[in-house]
């Protein structure tokens, strides 16, 4: 079977900014792919370029086998869920959702059925002769979900599908978005800037910055092995040491960091590297518990200030050195602990993901 | 400065606005109330208010007058088919500049608003002369001509609001939805712009009927809007049926305002803002 939707380098500038810089990726049909990166990027224009509102300068784009590039949006058979959702105001929510397939040209007298299986899929029956501004922000979002997988798309686009929702709603629809997405079984692009978004809904994350690609990856990957600084900044919280490789062995590295800190980490083949430790790797216990003598690395500290986040805490160390550690840990009912205590930090080889320094965005130099 | 005087400050602040409103209020009203009493007046001159009796006599004066039903008759028929040919080409005029980009199209706009600032007597000369240059004589048809250069402005700056003010990306959604951009017009722009295609009408039809500076160069002896014979009429003999006139013509307005807000909906109107997600 063909690709669901092929990149082939594709090129779109606007002005002297180049929004999409010779971009190239394949997407297999019923995958879930995440287009994840900061604003500003290039990833809307690529969504905009597969929906047919933009023609690229370069490249060519095929959806399901068929070349499209030239194509009008109503040429194509794409679905497409707006951030704002983009309902039409004056028409009923069972009009909007009838809309498509009005246009596309279904048998008039199957609509209202397949108005009322929407409606059903997205939990909202009964809803149908509602106007879009009497519905909460949830239920015009899955209006518009209704509306855009109507047609039976081959190819669904979400853009930032859960920006505009709360944090609390968000996390409920993010679920119910994933199970919807599952049952109509069709192919899908969520484009976000949100890493936590990319990452539960794709099964595969494509990174973006500065108009390219530059990690591709399961989410677990792009998150645990990110290929630069920027990839791993962008995926999540994370500290950065930076340091000097003193001794090598098989496969690993003795290192000197700038504060005098001695740590083992995998090897790199540069002797200048930069050493990034997510916070949550990190094991953080009181200054002279022996747990931590079997850890690779451990060091000791001071608790700077203690964040409380809930079920998570963020707890920021200084070390002997002067280096500033966070640590991310579940949040314990409890434990004391609190700004000034030392404690001794501890995590091994394993958790850290070391680079060569000085190449902080990861594009070819 | 201590907290109650900043209180005071606030408060006399408060009562100036307030005052200041209520003034300005005052000038605007006053004179319409002053002129429906004196259209009801019983007394055959004009004297001071408030009147001693009230009467229909000189509404009645004024059906009579064979110059005032012509004029009105004229002027209602101007007034309508001004707004219906501004509403339509008010309207492809507007989505034409909406859409397009091209380098002089702000020239063009400026062009299309013009009538607005450019004094309304230069208007009236220019266009009798042009019109009699290629032969338009017809005082009907150079009325409706002036009337709607001078109106057109009207719709096109509402419909263009509208436009501007509506979201691209509903069209958008409509074509990602399998319409094409002609059926996106009709199913969700042209909706979405009634409001300012309504709100330009009531303004048309109320410039139109109210002219007197354009329609002066353009009547001719047998066809002549209501104003410009009111006003003609005032300079030769002055009596309160211009009072009824003028009491006559808030009613239409009145009734034009009422019949819209059945038909259209205030809210929709005026509040563009509930069309926005």
């Amino acid at each position: 079977m063909s690709n669901a939707v092929e990149f082939h380098r594709v090129s779109r500038r606007f002005g002297a900014v180049t929004a999409v810089d010779d971009v190239s990726f394949s997407i297999a049909a019923g995958e879930t792919v995440a287009l994840l990166g900061p604003s500003g990027c290039g990833k809307t224009s690529i969504l905009r370029v597969i929906a047919g509102f933009e023609r690229p300068d370069h490249g060519t784009v095929s959806i399901g086998g068929r070349d499209v590039t030239a194509l009008k949006p109503y040429e194509r058979n794409v679905g497409l869920l707006f951030q704002h959702y983009a309902l039409f105001p004056h028409m009923t929510v069972a009009e909007n959702i009838a809309y498509g397939l009005r246009h596309r040209g279904a048998d008039r007298r199957e609509i209202p059925d397949r108005v009322e299986a929407m409606l059903a899929l997205v939990r909202l029956q009964g809803f149908g002769s509602r106007r879009p501004h009497q519905l909460s922000g949830g239920q015009q979002q899955r209006v518009a979900l209704a509306r855009a997988l109507a047609t039976r798309p081959g190819l669904i686009l979400l853009d930032e599908p859960l920006s505009a929702l709360d944090a609390k709603l968000r996390q409920d629809l993010r679920a119910e978005l994933k199970q919807v997405l599952a049952a109509v079984n069709s192919t899908a692009m969520v484009v976000t800037h949100d890493q936590e978004e990319a990452m539960s809904l794709g099964e595969r994350v494509f990174l973006m910055q500065a108009g390219r690609i530059v990690q591709v990856g399961a989410p677990s990957d792009v998150y645990g092995r990110p290929g630069s600084r920027f990839a791993a900044d962008f995926m999540g919280r994370t500290n950065w040491i930076e340091a000097q490789v003193t001794r090598r062995e098989t496969g690993l590295a003795r290192a000197l960091s700038r504060s005098g800190l001695s740590l083992t980490v995998p090897d790199c083949p540069s002797d200048a590297i930069d050493i990034c430790v997510r916070p949550e790797n990190i094991i953080l216990s009181a200054a002279d518990d022996a747990d931590q003598h079997g850890m690779a690395n451990s060091a000791k500290g001071r608790i700077l200030n203690v964040a409380l986040l809930g079920s998570t805490r963020q707890i920021l160390v200084e070390m002997a050195g002067g280096e500033q550690i966070l640590v991310m840990q579940a949040n314990r009912v409890g434990d004391g602990l609190g700004p000034g205590q030392a404690v001794t930090i501890g995590f091994p080889v394993d958790a850290c993901i070391t680079m060569p320094a000085g190449n902080p965005t990861g594009l070819a130099a | 400065m201590t907290g109650t005087a900043k209180r005071l400050g606030d408060r006399l602040l408060g009562g100036a606005m307030i005052a200041m409103l209520g003034l300005v209020l005052a000038f605007l009203v006053t004179p319409l109330l002053v002129t429906c009493l004196l259209a009801f007046d019983a007394r055959s001159f004009l004297g001071p208010l408030p009147p001693p009796a009230l009467s229909m006599r000189w509404f009645e004066k004024l059906v009579s007058l064979d110059y005032v039903t012509t004029g009105l008759a004229t002027s209602l028929k101007i007034a309508v088919l001004t707004t219906s040919v501004d509403v339509f080409i008010g309207t492809a005029a507007a989505v034409a500049l909406d859409r397009s980009n091209f380098p002089g199209r702000s020239l063009v706009m400026a062009v299309f608003l013009s009538p607005l600032i450019v004094p309304a007597v230069v208007i009236g000369f220019a266009l009798l002369l042009f019109l009699s240059r290629i032969g338009i004589v017809d005082g009907f048809t150079r009325l409706l001509c002036g009337h709607i250069v001078i109106t057109l402005p009207y719709v096109v700056r509402t419909v263009l609001a509208s436009l501007s003010g509506r979201d691209r990306r509903l069209t958008e959604a409509a074509l990602v939805l399998g319409a094409t951009e002609h059926q996106a017009f009709w199913n969700i722009t042209l909706p979405l712009i009634r409001s300012g295609m309504v709100t330009g009408a009531v303004f048309a039809f109320a410039v139109s009927l109210d002219d007197v500076a354009v329609s002066m160069f353009l009547t001719d002896p047998s066809t002549y809007t209501l104003p410009v014979a009111l006003v003609s009429n005032m300079r030769a003999s002055f009596d309160l049926t211009i009072a009824a006139a003028a009491v006559l013509l808030m009613a239409v307005s009145a009734v034009l305002i009422i019949v819209l807000e059945r038909f259209v909906g205030f809210d929709r109107l005026l509040g563009q803002g509930l069309f926005r997600s």
